[in-house]
């Protein structure tokens, strides 16, 4: 198990970044991605391996309005 | 999501991303390659060839030019061959024998080791701030400013920077991006005709704005391409696109209304209106030759203003998923002078209350207003300008239509909770009933429930940032605070957080946009020569701040009772509603509230989580203004003003009988 921005994902093995961000449904284009307080660019969203246990920031940089 | 690939550089294993250009990998891995062309907000030019490398891919070696050569596989570069180096020398040396005075051409001269040159004749220019033809003031304007003012005429060594005919061409703003990347002065600012401060100074900084704009803009928000619609896509993913009157936060037929549709089929490109001539993110974007369908200019082709976001929202909370609707909607509002935001929300609860049965088309006039009902919305609108039927009343706003249908006290207490106002003004189009902070943004607001001083959705909702009363009230502080001072400086919020600074993410606070809250201080700084920080900034909003709250008390308003906001805004009021999100809603009764909800009615859960979010509200309030220094009801204190400066003797007067 993985927490989310405070919520239990699923872990599985070589689950990435984008994974985890597709399992939350988080397509938006701003998002600033910390796994255990370590920033991830998002070029690496697609290798970074998340490890299990992880605590994942995905930071939704405000926007609207 | 971007594609990443390993590639070789003078025997350096280098992470790239695919199709990045070859230079940005070559210099991030710590190797120098001269350029001249080249600028790093601009794109690639590509013609005076000294970034020159060798590439080999698949065995092939060939010379390519960095800046614009695409990395799209593992190829094996170097970057300093004898052959590299002689073709640098070469270029080098006719560089400086045709403008031989210029200090970034014997910069690079030297660096490929070339001190004289063989090429003077005829045409060398030994002035230091000769134009040496690198283009950067060309893509500058085309691409900061999305203007041609600038372009090359002539062939070879005829080649000169001119504009269209040689004459000045009234499309220029006055921008100065021209002057701003040219690496030798050849353009030069004469004359700062508003005479700031310090010209520089905001030059310097409004120039990052244009840069971010022209190299960031389209993998972020798209605002150039599709302006604020690119919300419309977001917020129906994430629930939060108002559908039927602000119930659902998304609709199946949504994708009718998507920035993506918007584009297709209606922006047409090119004739966007950005507010002023010369703002670098033009994210109003137009419908020409749209031929409309209904009311006075029926038949007729014009040009739509729009839609932005908040319309082509409006009309899904109308649930009317229909771009031909909207756009016409959008054409009336702006014609008759009615506002698109105000407009759809009452329209959208009178849908509801006829859908409900408060009203039949006995008051309607026979207009059969369901959800989704584009030619009666329309009518209504029609009606709404001419003074006629039933779009006098809805035209009055939902305030009034509440107090009408709900005088009988039989619909009362429905009406309130569905009517999406304070203070008289309607909702703007957010769904905020999973974000506590936000039903704050809405209902503190000074005006009403609009957006412009706090949308705090994604830090409360989804980034989980501000968990605490506390850390929502101190959101609600700074946030309102801070963008009350955009109006008192008249300066646009969009590029605050439209679009954000590529190192935006690993900035200390980066939710406020850290470099670009530096750039507005600077841009204030330039222009009167005081400094501002974060403090400074707030204080002079606040000052403003809790003067328009006095002033809303002197008309008999200002506390906490006008800061309420309806229930539809923090929960589910129909079973509907709550049904249609079950799982959400009993996960929180079980887990936030502490109530099994096993075995229960709908209705009963729902009594449950309103007691609970409401009880959330109040709570919220009593730490929103004790953050902003108020009383418990919400009236500025006097040792508030006196702090800032602002305890006037008449100011002290109107709120005295409230401390
Ligand atoms: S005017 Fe300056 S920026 Fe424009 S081409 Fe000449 S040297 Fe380059
Ligand atoms: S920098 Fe001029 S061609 Fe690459």
């Amino acid at each position: 198990m993985i927490r989310v921005n405070d919520t239990n994902v699923e872990w599985r093995s070589g689950m990435t970044v984008t994974l985890a961000l597709e399992a939350m449904g988080y397509d938006f284009p701003l998002i600033s991605v910390f796994v255990n307080e370590q920033f991830v660019p998002e070029i690496d969203h697609d290798s970074f391996e998340i490890p299990d246990g992880a605590d994942v920031k995905a930071i939704h940089i405000h926007h609207g309005g | 999501m971007a594609d990443r690939m390993e590639i070789t550089v003078n025997g350096k294993t280098v992470g790239v991303q695919k199709d990045s250009y070859l230079l940005a990998a070559v210099t991030d891995a710590g190797f120098e390659v001269p350029t001249l062309c080249h600028h790093k907000d601009l794109t690639p030019g590509g013609s005076c060839r000294l970034c020159l490398c060798e590439v080999e891919d698949g065995g092939r070696k060939k010379l390519v030019t960095a800046c614009n050569y695409p990395v799209r596989g593992p190829v094996t570069v170097r970057t300093d061959t004898a052959e590299i180096a002689q073709h640098r020398k070469i270029l080098a040396e006719m560089y400086l024998g045709r403008w031989p005075g210029v200090p970034v051409v014997q910069m690079i001269a030297r660096e490929c080791g070339v001190t004289t040159s063989r090429f003077a004749s005829e045409i060398t220019d030994d002035a230091p701030n000769a134009c040496i033809l690198c283009g950067h003031c060309v893509r500058a304007c085309d691409e900061f400013m999305i203007e041609r003012v600038l372009e090359f005429a002539g062939r070879g060594i005829k080649r000169h920077l001119t504009m269209p005919f040689g004459e000045v061409d009234h499309h220029c703003v006055t921008c100065s991006s021209c002057a701003y990347v040219c690496p030798t002065g050849a353009i030069e600012i004469v004359d700062d005709k508003n005479r700031p401060l310090d010209a520089k100074a905001i030059r310097d900084h409004g120039m990052k704005v244009n840069a971010e704009m022209a190299t960031l803009d389209s993998k972020q928000c798209r605002m150039r391409e599709v302006g604020t619609a690119n919300i419309v896509d977001v917020m129906d993913a994430y629930d939060l696109l108002p559908v039927h009157n602000y119930k659902f936060g998304k609709h199946p037929e949504a994708k009718k209304l998507y920035s993506t549709t918007l584009k297709a089929e209606y922006f047409t490109q090119g004739a966007a209106d950005a507010c002023w001539r010369g703002c670098s993110m033009a994210c109003a974007k137009a419908v020409d030759g749209f031929t409309l369908k209904t009311g006075p200019y029926k038949g007729q082709q014009v040009l739509v203003d729009g839609p932005e976001y908040e319309t082509a929202a409006g009309a899904a909370n109308m649930g009317c998923f229909d771009g031909d609707f909207c756009v016409e909607f959008n054409f009336y509002c702006d014609t008759y002078g009615i506002d698109t935001i105000s407009a759809a929300t009452a329209i959208a609860f009178a849908m509801e209350v006829f859908e409900a049965g408060v009203i039949t088309t006995k008051e309607t006039g026979g207009i059969e207003l369901r959800f989704g009902a584009a030619d009666e919305a329309l009518t209504l609108l029609h009606q709404m300008a001419d003074g006629e039927g039933f779009g006098v009343d809805v035209g009055q706003g939902i305030r009034w239509m509440k107090e009408k249908w709900g005088k009988d006290g039989e619909h009362a207490a429905f009406l309130q909770d569905i009517g999406m106002e304070v203070k008289g003004l309607e909702f703007s189009e957010y769904v905020t009933k999973e974000s506590l902070a936000q039903q704050g943004g809405y209902g503190f607001a000074i005006k009403g429930p609009q957006h412009d001083e706090a949308w705090l959705i994604f830090m409360d909702m989804v980034n989980k940032q501000i968990p605490t009363f506390e850390d929502k009230a101190e959101a609600l502080h700074y946030f309102p605070l801070f963008r009350t001072w955009f109006g008192l400086m008249g300066l646009c919020k969009i590029v605050w957080n439209d679009v954000v600074p590529a190192d935006n993410a690993v900035q200390e606070e980066a939710h406020k946009i850290p470099g670009h809250v530096r750039n507005y201080w600077k841009f204030f700084e330039g222009l009167t020569g005081i400094e501002l920080d974060e403090q400074k900034m707030l204080d002079q909003s606040a000052r403003v701040y809790n003067l328009q709250r006095i002033l809303c008390r002197m008309l008999g308003f200002g506390t906490r009772k006008d800061d309420m906001v309806p229930y539809r805004a923090a929960g589910p009021v129909t079973r509907e509603e709550y049904e249609s999100r079950a799982d959400r809603y009993d996960g929180q009764l079980a887990d936030v509230v502490g109530v099994d909800p096993a075995g229960k009615s709908t209705e009963e859960k729902m009594k449950i989580l309103r007691d609970f979010r409401e009880g959330q509200y109040e709570k919220l309030a009593d730490a929103v203004y004790r953050r902003r220094g108020w009383t418990e009801d919400g009236v500025p204190k006097v040792e508030t003003l006196a702090a800032l400066g602002i305890d006037l003797p008449e100011l002290v007067e109107v709120i005295k009988a409230d401390q």
